[in-house]
This record gives structure tokens, sequence and C-alpha cells, in this order.
């Protein structure tokens, strides 16, 4: 334990990658019946990662190389994989992101999970969840990468199925896990071709053999994409994209905790940690850019025209994510990067608001929620609103700074369909944060019973707010924290890209100040034509959901197909049952049920008819008398004598 | 001549010792009373303490008599007075049996007599001439003192186990 | 007549007539006798080795005493075992011993 004294960081490092574990344990072996013991071990446990990610980030920050704490756990001739920790900039940052959004949904957790049954569960789930996410962020090698990885997807799917006596959960949860499980497929094998074409797992190692072109370009190539599986899983990109509007089914908290900075950035996170290596094939990046765009506005047309208050925010969810593999894609890693954490920011804050309007109202849908008074709900509302508007990408917000970072990435690119594609996304996800956000607070037919309703329901409201006022608070502070570093964070633009970049990996240095120097002129056109979308979006939503007398029924509306399609989600999860049904089922089950049955079945009732038919015809040797045991011996001894003589 | 006459005897003599071996073994195996069968033996073991001196084992010849002879011919009849009355007619030979038998004990024969045929024989380079019993009595209490016990251990268990397994049949029958 | 090959050939008489007594025989006591034979054509085999081929004479005889005592120990179990099951199946016939059978 010397060791760890002597070296503050590395014990930092540790505390993060072992105290949620410690606390999960704890609570599921000894405190599960003591619901606020159990919330104040995983509280404090996180809260000691939020201090150490900090101190970690404070201590680190000038670093010029990434430090690297690293045990060759399997050295086999030329493989080697390492386990330990790796504190470069970019896991700094996204461990202290972690660390925060974590440590705020927990304690918002405690007013929005007051009083379930399932209390305890839920933190140990809460802090297993924590534990994964940051070992996975520290990881230095692509094997522990890919183990809490997975340990993330274990718990987001204990977390979504955490309602596990509703099917809908349940079945939500198996989702999840079975679809992320498809691409992470495609992410092991991606494992094992670099393995086997490169054969050292060391993720700074293998940045820089890509890099310096020391791995076969196929290699390069073949374990990019199939790497960018797992993204696609994880991350809800086309086509696995279906199973985050289903994860909503899991607490409130724990979608914003899914959606932001965990389950989903993880894949978005492992991208741009060995982004380097992507970036040395030109097709890997080429795929991964269209992949991006095609999620990015399948999502935006499906939140189009969803009514349930979380869906929207998971739609809008997967087309962030698709902007962010766009800006990876398209060589920014920085905007991707940038993006991913004003993103974890805003997203988070959407979701806890959400969850505050659902708790209070017990129910998902924006209309209800609107009839019932959400706009009397001011903090939340003000909140989600900067929340939005920072989705949207309006000028002071976080998420301005990171979507033109976006934008300018696009913009750089020869082909401008992707601009063109980037672009008329921010115009639909204004559109649909809008049309969301108005629908609350412009109720249409104040619902019949209001006349009636009205005192009484304000009175009910007053009245739980007083008797659930810690409970209130709990979930309104984090929500307020949330909404302050949302509205900053995009002033620390720049800084943050020093930070990131400057001891980054050297191709986006060139490439990001090719495209500063490049821009002048172009890049203000380009800034203004997207905040110009952006507000047009906006007073697009206006018209049809905000003014009065508008009919609050999006243009969709009229046509019924299309609309069909979005809500359906382009049929992707028909198209799912389609294959299930018909290939898996029909096509390799069969085949194996038939070979089952027939080949292997069959031949096992051959080998067993055969044994007790030859057993019957051997039995007839054991006739229980000696004499004839002995002739066969002798014969047999004679015989070969025999043979070896003559 | 009389040195000639004398091995001409001992020949004779010799085929003779021959024919009593093989004679009393057949007389041992093929009749289906069990009278003749031993004395078969008893004939046939005495053919071969014969054929032992022969071999130049004076010493071995009387063991022969005494142990065989004496002993296990003489436990073989006390057996036989135990078991089922003589006079009871015995079941006739199957025929395929016979055949069985002869086959496989021809076989096995023949595989021998190859290897017998086949096989060239060389005596050692240095042959001892020490035939002495002195000799094998030293033998047998300096190098090969363990299998003597041993095989004294085992007699000791034979016995023992003989007494046993009569004594306990016969509580568990009667 | 003083040649290996005479002895060789007799003991391997003397072992193969054993050998198709044993098979043969149905008489328990008979199939003893059987064994002794075999066991004497054995015991002539190495008397003979000892005489024509080895090294040391006595280590021949020693050999043979040796399964002279192993045959008196068999035939002391064998007889005691022919007795318990005479008593048991009132017959000494091994074709009516056939409790093993598969």
């Amino acid at each position: 334990m010397m060791w760890l004294a002597k070296d503050p960081v590395l014990l930092a490092a540790s505390a993060c990658a072992t105290l949620p574990f410690v606390s999960m344990v704890v609570i599921l072996i000894f405190t599960r019946r003591y619901r606020s013991m159990s919330a104040a071990i995983s509280i404090s446990a996180i809260a000691a990662c939020l201090l150490s990610a900090l101190y970690l980030l404070w201590t680190l920050r000038h670093a010029p190389e990434p430090v690297q704490y690293q045990w060759a756990w399997i050295v086999s001739n030329d493989m080697i994989i390492p386990f330990g920790f790796l504190l470069d900039r970019l896991s700094l940052l996204m461990l202290t992101i972690v660390a925060v959004i974590a440590f705020l949904v927990q304690v918002y957790s405690l007013g929005y999970m007051a009083g379930d049954p399932g209390f305890s569960r839920y933190y140990a789930f809460q802090s297993l969840f924590a534990w994964a996410m940051m070992t996975m962020v520290i990881a230095p090698g692509m094997l522990q990468l890919y183990i809490f990885w997975e340990l993330v997807g274990l718990a987001s799917y204990l977390l979504i199925g955490f309602y596990y006596e509703k099917w809908s959960a349940s079945q939500a949860g198996k989702k999840a896990f079975v679809m992320t499980r498809l691409g992470d497929i495609g992410f092991f094998l991606g494992i094992i071709a670099v393995l086997l074409g490169f054969g050292d797992l060391g993720i700074l190692s293998m940045n820089e053999a890509a890099q310096a072109h020391r791995i076969a370009p196929s290699v390069v190539t073949l374990s990019a994409l199939l790497i960018f599986c797992g993204v696609v899983g994880k991350s809800a990109q086309f086509p696995l994209l279906t199973w985050l509007p289903d994860a909503m089914e899991g607490p409130t908290p724990v979608s914003a905790l899914l959606h932001s900075a965990t389950m989903v950035a993880a894949g978005v996170y492992m991208m741009s940690r060995i982004f380097p290596f992507f970036a040395a094939s030109p097709d890997a990046m080429a795929v991964t850019l269209f992949i991006g765009t095609v999620t990015m506005l399948l999502a935006s047309t499906m939140a189009m025209v969803a009514y349930d208050i979380k869906q929207v925010w998971a739609y809008s969810t997967i087309s962030q994510l698709g902007f962010m593999v766009m800006a990876l894609g398209a060589g920014g890693y920085f905007a991707g990067v940038f993006h991913l954490t004003t993103h974890a920011g805003f997203k988070a804050l959407l979701f806890l608001c959400s969850g505050i309007f659902i708790h209070e109202y017990h129910t998902n849908d924006m209309r209800e929620i609107g009839r019932g008074g959400g706009r009397k709900l001011i903090i939340p509302m003000v909140c989600m609103t900067v929340g939005a508007l920072a989705l949207s990408g309006i000028f002071p917000l976080s998420g301005f700074f990171s979507k033109e970072a976006i934008m300018g990435v696009l913009a750089a690119k020869p082909n401008k369909v992707w601009l063109v594609a980037g672009l008329l996304g921010a115009l639909m996800t204004a559109y649909y944060s809008f049309r969301l956000i108005f629908m609350i607070l412009f109720p249409r037919q104040p619902a019949h019973h209001d006349a009636a309703h009205q005192g009484t329901g304000h009175d009910d409201h007053g009245h739980e707010a007083g008797h659930h006022g810690a409970t209130f608070w709990a979930m309104a502070w984090p929500v307020m924290i949330l909404a302050g570093i949302t509205l900053v964070l995009g002033f620390f633009h720049k800084d943050l890209e020093h930070f990131l970049l400057g001891a980054g990996p050297a191709v986006h240095e060139a490439e990001f100040h090719g495209e500063g120097a490049g821009h002048g002129l172009g890049h203000y056109v380009l800034l203004f034509s997207a905040v110009s979308l952006a507000l047009g979006g906006i007073v697009w939503a206006w018209l049809e959901f905000g003014r009065k007398g508008a009919a609050q029924e999006g243009f969709l509306r009229r046509y019924p197909k299309v609309e069909a399609l979005f809500a359906n989600r382009w049929y992707i999860d028909h198209a799912y049952r389609w294959l299930l049904d018909h290939l898996v089922y029909g096509g390799f089950t069969n085949l194996f049920t038939r070979n089952d049955r027939r080949v292997i079945d069959g031949a096992i009732d051959g080998i067993c008819r055969f044994t007790v038919g030859g057993g019957r015809v051997v039995s007839f040797l054991q006739s229980g008398m000696v004499q004839y045991n002995l002739v066969l011996m002798v014969a047999g001894v004679g015989a070969v004598i025999l043979f070896f003589v003559l | 001549m009389n040195s000639f006459l004398t091995s001409g005897l001992i020949h004779a003599a010799f085929w003779v010792v021959v024919g009593l071996t093989f004679g009393g073994a057949v007389l041992a195996v093929f009749p289906r009373k069990i009278v003749y069968n031993v004395l078969g033996l008893i004939v046939c073991l005495s053919g071969v303490a014969g054929l032992f001196l022969y071999l130049g084992s004076f010493f071995l010849a009387l063991m022969q008599l005494l142990i065989y002879v004496g002993a296990i011919c003489v436990a073989i009849v006390f057996a036989i007075m135990l078991s089922p009355p003589l006079h009871l007619e015995v079941p006739k030979r199957r025929m395929g049996k016979v055949v069985l038998s002869a086959g496989a004990s021809g076989v096995f024969f023949v595989a021998i007599a190859a290897v017998i045929w086949k096989t060239v024989w060389h005596p050692a380079a240095e042959r001892g001439a020490d035939w002495s019993i002195v000799t094998i009595g030293h033998l047998l209490l300096t190098r090969y003192d363990l299998v003597f016990e041993l095989i004294s251990l085992v007699l000791l268990v034979a016995i023992i186990g003989a007494i046993l397994t009569t004594g306990f049949s016969r509580r568990l029958s009667s | 007549m003083n040649s290996l090959s005479v002895y060789l050939v007799l003991g391997a008489v003397l072992f193969s007539l054993g050998l198709f007594g044993v098979i043969l025989r149905r008489n328990l006591i008979g199939m003893l006798i059987s064994i002794e034979l075999m066991l004497n054509g054995a015991n002539l085999n190495f008397m003979a080795f000892n005489r024509f081929l080895a090294p040391e004479p006595a280590v021949g005889q020693i050999v043979t005493l040796f399964v002279m005592g192993i045959a008196a120990a068999e035939a002391a179990i064998g007889l005691s075992i022919i007795l318990a099951l005479f008593r048991r199946l009132h017959s000494i016939n091994v074709e009516q011993a056939r409790r093993l059978e598969g």
C-alpha cells in the first residue's frame, strides 16, 4: 500500500476504478434493507470519484505526455495485452464528465426514486454503472476497454429493466442488451483482428502504429470497421438504433445517465479514443461518416412525430450521436469530443427536467403534461428551455459552440452533401425540441376537467411540493447545476480545444489549423446559416405549436404516410422482426432444428442403437462360462504370437 | 562298449521317460473319470521329474516328486473324495466344445512351436558349472531372499484363504 | 536326445495339452489338473533353458522352485474354492457356475 500513498495520481485513479465497485458490493451484500445508508454509500463513493477525477484533471492538465500505469496482463510471444490506467487528456475529460453526471444523477435519484421498493438495488446498479464506465474510460488497452464496455452494457441492461415486473421494461432491457451485443461481436472480432494483425492491444501503441503506417492498411480498415460495429451498437447508430428509444423504460435518471455520459457515450468515446487508428483508414472514416449522417437524419425525423417526452429526447440523443460520429468520421476529433462533452451536459439536463415532469404528473405524454400544467413548474421549465436551446445550437449555450465545430469540420469536406445534411439536421433538431417545449408551455384544449381541477390540481401540487420539499429540491439542484454548466461550458471552447489538442494526436492539429486558416469569411457564413436555420426551426415550431390558435399538429399530420413512417421508426423494428421471422427463425433456426433433429439426433440415436445392439452381441461372449472366455484369450494370444513370428 | 551300452540305455530311458510324461499328460486330460486323470497326472509329473534328472538337477527332481506328486496330487485326491460320488454317470462331451478347445490349444501349440522353430538359441558366453544345492540355498537366502519371503507369504495367505473359503462357505450353506 | 528343442517341444506339448484340458473339462478338478500340467510345461522350459543356455545353473532351479511353491498355493486355493462351490451348487461343473453371465 506504500506505493499508493507515494503516488497520489495513481491513488486517485485507483479510487475511481474501485470505489463504486466496492460500494455496489457493500450495498448488495450488507445494506439492501437500509435505503438511506445504501444511497449514502453510493453517493459518497461517486463523490470521492468526482473529487479524484477533478484532482486528476487539475494535476495533469499540463502533463505533456499521457500518464500511463500499465501492467502487461498477458504477454505471449508478440502479443501484449495490457491492463491498468491510461490518463491522457481525453480520458481525464471523459472521466470528469462521467463523474459529474453520475454524481448529479445519483443525487437527483434521491428525489426521483424516493419510496421505490428497489431503492437499494437501484443504487447498487448505479454504482456498477459508474464503475464500469469510469474504468472503461481510463483503460489503456482494448481488451480492458472491451471488458468494461460489456459491463456498461450489463449495467444498463439491469437499469433499463429495473422495473422488471413490467413486461415492456424487461423486454426493453433485453432488447438493449441483445442489440448492443450484436455490435459487440463486431467489436470483439475487430480486437482479434488487431491482435492478429498488430499484436499489441495498447491504445497508445495502436494509435501510433496506425499513424506511422506500421500496420497493414487492410488490417487497419478491417479492424476499424469491425470496431465501428461496436460503436454502432453502443451508440445506437443505424441500423442498431431502435434499442435506445425503448430504453426509456428504465427510471428517468437512468435514461439521463444512459443518454449523456455513460452507455451511448461509450461508443463515441471509444471511437475518439482510437481516433488516430480510425483516421489511418480513409475507407473506415467514410463508412463512419455515412452511418453517422444516416443515423442523424433518421432519428431527427423520428423525433418530429413522437409524443412521448422521453422518446423525443431519446431520438434526439441518437441524432446527436449521429452528429458526433459524423464529426469524427469527417476527421474532426475535437468537434466530436467537444460535442460529446456538451451533449452530456444538456442531454442529462433535458432528461432530468423531463424526469421532474414525469415524477409530478405520472405521465410521459407531453400533451398530458402540458394540460396538467407543466408550465407551473418554473425551475424545470426554464432549465428544460435552456437545454432545448443548447440542443438546437442557439448562441450563448454550449450546444452552439460544439455544433459550430462540427459544421466547420463538415464544411471542410470537399463533398458538400454532408454539410447540407448537417444543416438539415440542425433545422430538424430545433424544430422537434421546441415542438416539445411549446406543447408543454402552451397546452391546447385546456383539459375538460380543467375548470374543476384547476384549483385542486394546483393545491395538490403545492401540497406535494410542501410535503416532498426535500425530494423536489434533490431533483431541482442537479438540474440547476447542469443548466449552469450548459450556459457556461461553451465559453471554454478554446480552452478545451487547447487542452485536448495540446498533447493530442498530431493528425488533427494539422487538420484543425488548416481549417482555422482556411475559413475566414466562409466560417461566418456557415455560422450565420446554422444559427438562422436553428432559429428558423424554432420559429417553425412556434408557428405550428406555439402561437395562439395554432393547431398543435405538425405539418407532418398532412402526410399520414410519412408520419406513420417516422412514428414507426422507419419500420426498422419491423424489418428486424421480418428478418428474425424469415431469416433467423425460418432460415437458420429451421435449418439448425432440422440439423439437430435429423443429423445430430439421428447420429446419436444411431450410435445408441449401435452401442446397445453391439452390447447385446458382445454380451453373448459373457456367457459366464470361464472356458469360452479362455478360448478367446488363448486363440487371441496365439494369433498375436503367430502374427509376430511368421 | 560299456559306455555305448550305458549311453544307449540312457537314451532309451530318456524316450521312455518322455513317453511316460506324454502318456501321463494324455491320461490326465482325456478320460472323463476324474480318478484316471489324477493317476495320469501322477505319472506325468513323475515323468517330468525324470526329465529334470536328465536336465541335470537331481534336487529338483526330488522336489518335483515331493511337492507335486506328494503334496498336490494328494490334495487333489482329497478334493475328489469330498466332491460328488464317482459312480454317477458323467455327461457326454459336446463335439463342438472339443473342436473349439482343440482349435484354440492347437493354435497356441503351433504358435509356440513356431517360436521354438524360428528362434536361434545362443548359449550364454560364460556358463557356470555350479549345480550344487549349497549354491541354490545360498542364493535363495541372499540374492532371492525377497522373492523367497514373498513366496512364503503367498503360501501362508493361500493356506489361510483356503481354510476361510471352505470354512465360511460351510457356514453359509448350512 | 539332449537338445534344447526336444525339451522345449515337450514343454509346449504339456502346456497345450493342459490348455486343451482347461478349456475342455467341465469338471473343476479336471481343470485344476490341467493347470498343473501347464505349470509343468513351463517348468520344463525353465529347466531346459537353465541346462542349455543360462550362465548360472542355480538360477533356473530356483525359479522352478518358486513355480512349485506358487503351484502349491494355487492348488490349495483352487481346491478350497472347488469345495466351496460344490457346497453351494452341489456340482463341480463349471458350466453351471455362470452367475457372471452378461
